[in-house]
């Protein structure tokens, strides 16, 4: 297992700064948390880490190789997966289906071809994704249609599809975003879990400060861009910076 | 465990093969003229195994092609020249003529990798108007615009002199063009060519290469399409420019969209019916409309099929395949429904 070390990465759209200088590592097994305003970065810095974005500086090391000389499409041969903000599931596939997407780089194509004769090859290809879908709770959803299912649902199928390569690190881009308590609290059990149970780390974006609180091992506060402060949940919450920017000053005078 | 395999059930595959094998002797018990309805079935047929070759590429990746009348014509004119002037067996130039195709697929697939949508529909279709060019140019094999006679299919020292074995013959490669297809759409390819159609970037995250299974897909819709061209010049006997135009292709799209794009039987239902009504009942009604309209032979068919697609479009997106899994859940909970779940 290893470290993700970011070293000081800036990217600019047209003028605009996404993400200045910056640097932090996510220590292996630990729940990491990103939090901040909407455009403070967070996002930008996934698709950095995923290759959708190249930094104008900086670099990004994984088990000692520099995530920056690979393509999208290879990032998850390093280890990484992630899931996004907007649900990007495939909607006229089963459950199932999507979840053995995520299983692609693993399915070798000799398999898919004994998988047209034989049953148990196409079981055992199967298997993988039924594990996930039954460790997230969606057992009985594996024949249904994505489309029309509950966002909720939606989200977990995303996090199954992410999580059944058995990556060692995993992004999860706003998990929480539009549920309600009880949904959120579920989802912080799962995240824990996927450390705990599948030990593998979790890098989270998420607006939800309760759940994020509850979680997290460390939390970095993005602004604008610029890290504001990185440290354990209860450093963060009596940070002077992050108490001034996101309450406000004065506001214990 | 039952259910999730329900979608290659045997028993309704057999079923369906063995009314496949039985359709010219109903045919012929039932009509007189069943000659004429075994050759509108051979067409239908050579056209499903394109349309289901189109529905990989255009339904299930959802890159866009007008050039599939192009692909035909590459397929017919290469096993022609490939058995009649280098002769090689049938069979051979089966399987070679197909990989010609393909090829010619991968060289429209590369600039597919930046383009997409209207523009690539138009790049493919000026593919379908160069290779008629080009069949021309090269009058010295394919005589031109004057048409090529093509020998007939030979395998294994079987000659298939009539409509009813080559009824056989392209419909055995019908099921089997289906069977590869449906194969193809629920392994890992037909979910890397849905990933890509919907969501390029959960593909990549998922560790797709979105250019190498861009190009496998035409790549493969193009074979479907060399091997369904070559059928069409060995049974047909006849191939010339006329056959592969611009309108062929614009049908093949409407074939599955009228079917149900993203299904497989959708195109071979979708196609049945475009060229059942091109072929049965369209002349039927010629006559009559030619009375009060005054109408050109071409200009009826084109009404006709833009109507249809019009209507399918708005009022049937699902399309053919669509409105059967609608009936079947209808007569499934038959007493219990609502009516207006039937819509």
């Amino acid at each position: 297992m290893a470290d993700l070390v970011i070293q000081n990465i800036s990217v600019y759209f047209s003028g605009v700064v996404a993400l200045d200088d910056v640097s932090l590592t996510v220590p292996s097994g630990s729940i990491y948390s990103l939090v901040g305003a909407n455009g403070s970065g967070k996002t930008t810095f996934f698709n950095c880490v995923n290759g959708f974005v190249k930094p104008r500086r900086g670099n990004i090391f994984f088990n000692d190789s520099n995530l920056l000389d690979r393509s999208p499409h290879e990032i998850i041969h390093a280890g990484i997966s992630r899931t996004f903000q907007n649900l990007e599931n495939i909607p006229y596939m089963t459950v199932l289906e999507n979840v053995l997407l995520g299983n692609h780089t693993r399915i070798s194509a000799g398999g898919t071809f004994q998988r047209w004769v034989s049953r148990k090859q196409r079981e055992k290809e199967e298997s993988d994704g039924l594990k996930m879908l039954s460790f997230l709770g969606l057992a009985n959803y594996e024949q249904k249609y994505l489309t029309g299912q509950p966002y909720a649902i939606q989200k977990l199928v995303e996090i199954a599809r992410a999580l059944v390569c058995r990556p060692q690190l995993i992004m999860i881009d706003e998990p929480a975003a539009g549920m309600n308590d009880q949904e959120s609290m579920e989802m912080a059990k799962i995240i824990t879990e996927i450390r705990d149970e599948l030990g593998i780390t979790v890098l989270l974006v998420e607006h939800d400060m309760n759940l994020v609180m509850s979680v997290s091992d460390r939390i970095c506060v993005l602004d604008s861009g610029r890290v504001l402060a990185e440290g354990t949940p209860d450093e963060i919450k009596t940070h002077p910076e992050v108490v001034k920017a996101f309450i406000g000053e004065g506001a214990d005078a | 465990m039952k259910g999730r395999y329900e979608d290659e059930n045997l028993k309704w595959i057999a079923l369906l093969i063995l009314l496949v094998l039985l359709v010219p002797f109903l045919l012929q018990g039932m009509t007189y003229s069943y000659r004429y309805y075994l050759y509108v079935l051979n067409i239908a047929g050579i056209y499903m195994i394109l349309t289901v070759g189109l529905d990989l590429l255009s339904g299930y990746t959802g890159q866009v092609s007008l050039g599939h009348a192009g692909f035909l014509a590459i397929g017919a004119y290469s096993s022609a020249i490939l058995v009649d002037q280098a002769g090689i067996p049938f069979g051979l130039s089966l399987i070679l003529a197909s990989l010609i195709t393909g090829v010619f697929g991968l060289m429209i697939g590369f600039p597919a990798l930046r383009i997409s949508g209207m523009y690539l529909g138009l790049t493919t279709m000026g593919f379908g108007f160069i290779v008629r060019r080009i069949i021309i140019a090269l009058r010295d094999w394919t005589e031109g615009s004057a048409g090529l006679a093509v020998s007939k299919p030979q395998l294994f020292g079987f000659t298939f002199n009539n409509d009813l074995h080559n009824y056989y013959l392209i419909y055995t490669f019908v099921i089997l063009a289906v069977i590869l297809a449906r194969r193809i759409v629920k392994s890992k390819l037909g979910r890397a060519f849905q990933a890509i159609r919907d969501s390029g970037h959960a593909a990549q995250a998922a560790g797709i290469n979105l250019s190498k299974y861009k190009l496998i897909s035409f790549f493969i819709s193009a074979i479907f399409a060399g091997l369904a061209g070559a059928l069409f010049a060995h049974t047909m006997r006849f191939i010339s420019t006329d056959h592969f135009d611009i309108l062929l292709s614009i049908y093949f799209i409407i074939m599955v969209l009228v079917g149900g794009t993203s299904s497989i039987y959708g195109a071979v239902l979708g196609t049945l019916f475009i060229v059942s009504l091109d072929y049965l009942i369209v002349p039927q009604f010629k006559d009559w409309l030619s009375t009060f309209m005054s109408l050109e032979a071409g200009d009826i068919q084109s009404l006709i099929f833009g109507l249809i697609m019009f209507l399918f479009i708005i009022f049937q997106p699902t399309g053919l395949y669509g409105m059967w899994i609608k009936m079947r859940i209808y007569w499934k909970l038959f007493p219990f429904n609502p009516k207006k779940r039937f819509t």
